[in-house]
């Protein structure tokens, strides 16, 4: 698999720093960002680091705490680069994200933006090698995929709904979710075991644990809910309920399924 | 309130009686009486005999934050139920820790405003509404934690970096004091301290390369009476702890409340990180006096010793740290302390007289250090600073705790601390000092989900240092702890819960799912023989009490 991982990341580079925005026009809001070279992304990092990574975070992953968003996918308040712009020169009003200072140049706000803009990945930008048609024809038939993930309103509970997976993971992160499941589980998809004060045991998803409660969904998509005071033991299971494919489907049957999972955003 | 009732509180308490026998006679009182009368420094300095009220942010002088009422307790707690919500209108994340004076609440508000309640309804008196510049210079959110009063008169901290003085009868600017310029990266969003005739007050802006500094204002008139700086100037002592001039815009803000001790005379104040806060190559030496605890004499401001808990700090260890003094049995004797949950994961316990180290123990996750010499100063693990590529240190920037009140029972000797044991990666980075500008010279990155960290609340025994139950929470917590007679801990968490345990075992009372994060400590307060407790949640704050009769 190191082919395509290379491939991937050849890719990804190159739309990073190449291919972003070819602007023309003279309105900035018409053109879009002019500051979008290599040598502007890498200004628009160290302005981030230093101005927005506080709340944001180093990684712009965002912050729960802060309630600072993701960065690195679609974005809420803004789907265009005149969006981020705005948002960065103004501010949101209501909440802790506060407007630049008044006398940084807008020529800085681009590159700000055209930094924003390298984290996400652009589909428009990416040639997979595999087949997104064979890769949808995998998902539901021999992946079966759909017996536990969700796309559209089609298929399982018992794993995370799939319709817009392409906005927030690039096609390398989805390579290592098919092959390496168990490498990072979100605690949203935790297994948990519990036996509560009768001794009775269950196992399921962690919808959601707080200071005093857990809730699970088990196997049948039973939801079950728990003040903490009526468990004997609350254990979790290490590895992912998804299986790795790496005996089950071939390179290049990955590959489509990558490609696959890669197209799934709104706007299809 | 009726101040007949408020005066004899204390005798009652005082003689084992509880405030609802005087509750029941009062009941029958067709009078009302007119609420709020002047805060004298007399009724701060022996505030914790008067209990129904709640007058300067940690309670009392000594910032314990533990009450003598004991109307809810063990006993009876579970039986809580909620009185009124005040809903805060511009919406923020509430820091606040009302203040209570005979009936009236005080409640600051984000961004820099003020409301005044009834405290029995939460219905509203006045508001203040602080007017802001567009271009603030602020590191972590719009907050403000508390009000001072003495007097007749509020004293709040604002975001643009004024100290102002409000009637509170009125809610009418009496004063407004620029501290320092915002523009320059100041900015206030602590309570103030009453010292006899005087404001004490710090100043934040820690990541902006102010040099920090402790204020004494005259009451009346908003007049600077002293300046202390948090960071020597030339050929004062301490001064050669920086390199070249890395003084200047070394940091070191003052920006939570600190304690007073009246027969000391003494100041007790935290400091915060010397900047920039993750690259240190740029101030070497000790930084002084970044991250410590400072005893300021109370009429000059002079001083009379410091601790230093991180020297030369290259992780953000802020040590402004609410210092609670109490008086405790240590190896046979009755020492006057200061204990300090410290924000590097380490237990401090200090004489108060002196600043002499007399224990010390981590009492969170921690590998910065390998433990503390006798005198308390860190014995660093090499090869843990910052790096460009990254490296993973507990606890991280957040800190195994932080700015939110620990508490302290007179009734069971323990220390109480909202801590976190985590761990994130710290990086490096390389930048100029700019007036106005973030001057922080790298972050910090976490590797695992929080969920995946732990979070207690911890008590601890000051007079060894060590832990002495633990109560687990989840996520981390920034809420503030409150004791009282009644045996109780009453604290919140991140995931929305208000909760109440058993102060001698940590054991679980009772608890109420408030929806939204906590990011206040509780307090609490009595009016008309009925003791309430309060906590703002999200945007609201709640006031609790036991059912009626």
């Amino acid at each position: 698999m190191s082919s395509i991982s290379t491939q991937i990341k050849h890719l990804l580079a190159i739309a990073t720093y190449g291919l972003l925005f070819a602007a023309s026009g003279s309105n900035a809001e018409d053109a879009g960002n002019l500051y979008n070279t290599r040598f502007d992304i890498n200004a628009g990092l160290k302005y981030f680091e230093r101005q927005c990574s506080r709340c944001h975070g180093f990684d712009a992953k965002g912050n729960d705490e802060t309630g600072a968003p993701d960065l690195t996918g679609r974005l809420s308040r803004a789907s265009s680069d005149v969006g981020i712009f705005n948002i960065i020169r103004t501010g949101v009003p209501g909440t802790a994200m506060l407007p630049v200072a008044a006398d940084l140049p807008d020529s800085q706000v681009w590159q700000l933006v055209a930094y924003i803009g390298s984290l996400s990945t652009d589909p428009a930008n990416i040639d997979l090698p595999g087949s997104v048609v064979a890769g949808s024809r995998l998902f539901a038939n021999k992946g079966d995929c759909n017996s536990c993930h969700m796309i559209d309103g089609q298929g399982g509970r018992l794993g995370p709904d799939l319709s817009r997976v392409g906005e927030r993971r690039n096609p390398e992160e989805l390579l290592t979710d098919i092959l390496d499941p168990h490498q990072e589980v979100a605690p949203r998809w935790w297994t948990m075991r519990v036996t509560d004060n009768e001794g009775v045991t269950r196992e399921g998803l962690r919808m959601n644990e707080d200071s005093f409660s857990l809730r699970i969904m088990d196997a049948e998509s039973n939801l079950w809910s728990y003040p903490k005071r009526q468990l004997a033991s609350i254990e979790r299971v290490e590895e992912s309920t998804m299986p790795s494919y790496t005996q089950t489907l071939s390179d290049s049957e990955v590959d489509d399924l990558v490609a696959y999972l890669f197209s799934l955003r709104k706007e299809n | 309130m009726n101040r007949s009732i408020a005066l004899l509180a204390p005798l009652f308490l005082g003689l084992g009686l509880t405030l609802p026998v005087l509750a029941q006679e009062d009941e029958f009182q067709t009078v009302i009486t007119p609420a709020f009368s002047p805060v004298t420094w007399e009724r701060l300095i022996n505030a914790e005999d008067e209990p129904e009220n709640w007058m300067m942010y940690s309670g009392t002088l000594d910032s314990q934050r533990y009450s003598r009422l004991d109307q809810i307790d063990k006993s009876n707690v579970a039986e809580l139920e909620m009185k009124w919500s005040y809903q805060i209108p511009v919406i923020d994340r509430a820091e606040t820790v009302p203040t209570v004076v005979d009936g009236i609440m005080f409640i600051t508000e984000a961004p820099s405003n003020l409301t005044a309640v009834d405290a029995r309804t939460g219905r509203v008196y006045w508001r203040y509404d602080h007017e802001l510049p567009d271009d603030l210079r602020i590191c972590c959110g719009r907050n403000n934690r508390g009000v001072a009063i003495l007097g007749e008169t509020l004293f709040m901290s604002t975001l643009d970096a004024h100290l102002v003085a409000i009637d509170a009868r009125t809610g009418n600017v009496l004063w407004d004091t620029e501290v320092a310029d915002y523009e320059a990266g100041y900015s206030k969003t602590a309570a103030p301290l009453i010292v006899k005739d005087k404001v004490v007050t710090g100043i934040a802006g820690g990541e902006f390369g102010i040099r920090g500094f402790i204020d004494a204002y005259d009451p009346a008139t908003g007049e600077l009476e002293w300046r202390t700086y948090a960071i020597p100037g030339p050929g004062e002592p301490g001064n050669d702890s920086w390199s070249g001039d890395s003084w200047k815009t070394g940091g070191a803000a003052t920006w939570i409340t600190g304690s007073y001790d009246p027969d000391l005379n003494l100041i007790y104040w935290g400091t915060g990180n010397p900047g920039p806060d993750w690259n240190g190559d740029v101030r070497l030496g000790d930084n002084l006096y970044s991250d410590s605890a400072l005893a300021l004499d109370g009429d000059t401001g002079e001083i009379a010793w410091h601790f230093q808990f991180t020297p030369h700090d290259v992780h953000d260890y802020d040590s402004i740290q609410v210092p609670i003094l109490a008086d405790i049995e240590y190896q046979g004797s009755t020492r006057k302390v200061m204990m300090w949950a410290n924000r590097n994961a380490f237990f401090y316990t200090i004489d108060r007289a002196t600043g002499e180290f007399l224990e010390g123990d981590a009492y969170a996750s921690q590998t910065w250090a390998q433990g503390l010499d006798p005198n308390g100063r860190p014995i660093r693990v090499p090869g843990m600073a910052p790096t460009y590529e990254g490296i993973l240190v507990s606890p991280p920037i957040v800190g195994a705790t932080n700015w939110y009140s620990p508490g302290y029972s007179q009734q069971t000797g323990l220390f109480y601390v909202t801590s976190f044991d985590g761990e994130q990666e710290f990086f490096k980075r390389d930048e100029d000092y700019e007036e106005g500008e973030r001057f922080t010279g790298g972050g910090g990155r976490y590797n695992q989900p929080m969920d995946a960290f732990h979070s207690s609340i911890r008590a601890i025994n000051p007079a060894t240092a060590q832990i002495e139950w633990e109560f687990p929470i989840m996520p981390r917590s920034s809420a503030g702890i409150t004791t009282t007679a009644g045996g109780i801990v009453f604290t919140g968490s991140a995931d929305g819960y208000f909760f109440a345990l058993d102060a001698a075992t940590g054991e679980e009372l009772w608890h109420i799912s408030l929806g939204a994060r906590v990011h206040a400590a509780p307090m609490t307060y009595a009016v008309d023989g009925k003791q309430f407790v309060t906590i703002a949640s999200g945007n609201v704050v709640y006031t609790f009490g036991l059912k009626d009769d």
